[in-house]
């Protein structure tokens, strides 16, 4: 049985089938968004099953999750990328205790019972700080590529104070930094720090090991490093972390038809 | 015969009212359609869902007209009194003379959600140096000095001291406008130590003796104030006539809260027991109208609950909903999402219990506003919550903090430490500005994770 996950995020846009009797991800894809969801999922969808070779009606349901999921018209139901994270990643990570999971928009953090059940979570989707949006910000006034920060974080030897929390006002700090004459990878570094305080600050002090980190931001180095010091607990990044929720959607997908069957 | 349970629009609301008022049905002079308040410009009342009863109808009409209450006691000759931050005390005493009306500034907070920003309360209040770093209740200053809303008070009475941060700076900067407030003191109430005399509070507190009989004094200040004002003397026995009448709205209160919390099926939506819980408060400007508005939901509600119908399925998780919202839409998001209400603490949990009749009534009175969850330590409301929370039956408890308020900075974290402790249901916080429409999708995921969290934990 074929199930199938759409997680229409703020960001991207990403798709997997999955299949039970074999117990394994057939297929997955990732793209940008744009501000329709419900086209580029239905696309994006499609194209994946023709890769595949595949016709729509193996697949047996179809999840959407993700901050755009109820505008997907091509899914059978929705549930929330809080469960499709759980899901997805203790289908990866067998043992996960407690799940960060950053996206381009927000982030959330979720602690999980034995049994991998969401015990409770929370989640930052005011502000961006503590979001990829944050770093999307910094990468633009560094003049830098996003996928270099990590990079740029390497070599840092002092990563540069940010005390503010917003990121508006961080942005001034930035350029107020660049002014002084800071170098750029200590303050990308110091901003890597500023989003896992900022991330860690949520969690409180009720953190259960093993972490796992998930979500398109825990694909940039260095942060996974920012997140351990600042959680003083070691951070595991979870295998294709940008596809956790799709995963998840798809394995529900798969129960839920299990169950109708 | 009444509609079935369900939650319509404004217009099928008013379609209701119409067919009441071409039946002959009887209905109270303000009672009438909300789409005259939208022409006032309440727009928010087009995007809200309703409870589909006539009970509902004279709760909304009552609410939207106490405005209007107001400004036609003051044309009566009433005196009008401000009681500002404190919950449900200073209003019992005013309402014990007959000619004192009393209303709650501080209520002008839902006025930007209502009328959707149009208001502009916010930019008045902005102007005074209240940005958006101080919560809602700002939009207060702005209604002092428009003069659009509520008729401006004659006399301004304020709790100050273990009270709202937020509330005492905007409070003072009304009175630095030209409005005099007579203060009174609330202390931030702690725990006897073992020798020393100590006093039972209602909602299961306690507190030193030494304490009470500060709130006492400083109560006494404010009843010379009000017999002054009233040019009357307010004397223990119209007291104790006053806080029978007030034990009357709470004990209807009880009885509502303890049949739409606890019944199997959901029988009145989260909405209405919200704006049902707040007449504990203030008794929208008319005491005795209060009583008969919520005699009228509790016998919907006792019919519904007979029946086994409601507004949502059976099934629908049952929530513990703490702080009040600034969107009032938020309330609707519950049902939507597949919750309902089981058990609520609006921050005056002290204004629902009933206050002691056996007592001297100002002795009475300052041990109910010395229970004031938000006069005493995050740890004692927590408590309270959890306790709360069991009573009703709740799965998970929702804080719902409010933007900019300085009490809620740090009190969701306690209760829910608390709450995870003992009840070990799930604890979830989220943030509603006053007009929450940008980040509705972001709030439904939070609630519809809520409820996904309660369904696998029901399975487990």
């Amino acid at each position: 049985m074929i199930g199938a996950g759409i997680d229409a995020g703020s960001r991207a846009l990403k798709v997997a089938l999955f299949d039970s009797e074999r117990g394994q991800v057939l297929a997955a894809a990732v793209r940008d968004q744009g501000t329709d969801h419900d086209g580029p999922a239905r696309e994006l969808f499609e194209e994946l099953l023709r890769t595949e070779g595949l016709p729509r009606r193996r697949v047996a349901r179809i999840v959407a999750t993700g901050y755009g999921r109820r505008a997907v018209s091509c899914a059978d139901t929705t549930v929330t990328e809080i469960t499709c994270h759980a899901v997805g990643v203790r289908h990866c990570v067998p043992d996960a205790a407690t799940i960060v999971e950053i996206g381009g928009q927000d982030s959330k953090l979720l602690r999980l019972n034995r049994d991998g059940t969401v015990r409770d979570f929370a989640m930052n989707d005011r502000c961006a700080a503590g979001t990829g949006r944050f770093l999307e910000v910094v990468a633009s006034r560094l003049g830098a590529a996003l996928d270099s920060l990590g990079d740029l974080a390497r070599a840092a030897e002092a990563p540069a104070p940010i005390s503010s929390m917003c990121v508006v006002f961080a942005e001034t700090e930035i350029i107020g930094l660049l002014a002084s004459g800071a170098r750029r990878e200590d303050i990308v570094a110091g901003v890597q720090a500023s989003i896992a305080s900022r991330v860690a600050a949520m969690l409180g002090r009720d953190v259960t090991s093993p972490v796992i980190f998930t979500g398109g931001v825990a694909l940039v180095p260095g942060m996974a490093e920012a997140l351990a010091s600042a959680l003083a607990t070691p951070v595991r990044v979870c295998p294709e972390p940008q596809m956790t929720g799709a995963l998840g959607a798809a394995l529900i997908a798969c129960r839920q038809a299990s169950a109708s069957a | 015969m009444n509609p079935p349970p369900e939650r319509i629009s404004m217009e099928e609301l008013d379609l209701l009212c119409e067919r009441r008022r071409s039946a002959g049905d009887p209905m109270p002079a303000y009672v009438g359609p909300l789409r005259r308040h939208v022409e006032e410009g309440d727009r928010r009342l087009l995007r809200l869902e309703y409870d589909a009863s006539p009970a509902a109808l004279r709760l909304w009409s009552f609410l939207l007209t106490e405005e209007e209450r107001l400004h036609q006691a003051r044309a009566a000759g009433a005196k009008i009194v401000g009681t500002m931050k404190d919950l449900g005390t200073v209003p019992v005493m005013a309402y014990a003379l007959s000619n004192v009306v009393a209303f709650y500034p501080d209520g002008a907070w839902w006025t930007p959600c209502v009328m959707e920003l149009s208001d502009g309360l916010f930019r008045i209040a902005q102007s005074l140096g209240f940005g958006e770093a101080f919560c809602p209740v700002r939009a207060m200053l702005g209604a002092f000095v428009n003069r659009a809303h509520f008729p401006i008070p004659d006399l301004l009475v304020c709790s100050v001291g273990a009270v709202c941060d937020d509330f005492s700076a905007i409070a003072q900067r009304v009175e630095s406008l030209g409005h005099p407030i007579l203060w009174w003191e609330m202390p931030h109430r702690r725990r006897p130590e073992p020798d020393e005399p100590a006093v039972e509070l209602p909602g299961g507190f306690s507190a030193p003796a030494s304490q009470v009989a500060l709130v006492r004094a400083e109560l006494e200040r404010v009843r010379s104030a009000l017999e002054a004002l009233a040019g009357s003397p307010l004397g223990d026995a119209e007291l104790a006539a006053g806080v029978a009448q007030a034990n009357c709205v709470r004990r209807l209160l009880a009885e509502l809260r303890r049949l739409a919390y606890t019944a199997e099926v959901c029988p009145m939506p989260a909405l209405e027991m919200l704006i049902a819980e707040m007449l504990a408060i203030h008794f929208c400007s008319d005491r005795a109208e209060s009583i008969r508005v919520l005699a009228d939901l509790l016998e919907e509600v006792r019919r519904r609950v007979k029946e086994k119908v409601g507004i949502v399925a059976k099934d629908a998780a049952r929530v513990f909903w703490v702080n009040p919202v600034a969107d009032l839409r938020v309330m609707n998001l519950l049902e939507d999402c597949g919750g309902r209400l089981a058990g609520t603490e609006f921050l005056f949990s002290h204004a629902l219990d009933l206050i002691p009749e056996d007592l001297p009534p100002m002795e009475a009175l300052a041990r109910m506003a010395l229970a004031d969850p938000m006069a005493g330590p995050s740890a004692d409301r927590a408590a309270r919550i959890e306790r709360d929370a069991r009573a009703f039956g709740a799965e998970a408890v929702l804080v719902s903090r409010i933007p900019g308020a300085s009490h809620c900075a740090l009190e969701g974290a306690v209760i829910g430490r608390t709450v995870r402790r003992t009840l070990a249901v799930p604890v979830v916080e989220i943030e509603v500005p006053p007009v929450a429409d940008p980040i509705m999708p972001t709030l439904r995921s939070q609630l519809e994770a809520l409820v996904e969290t309660v369904m696998e934990r029901r399975k487990r």
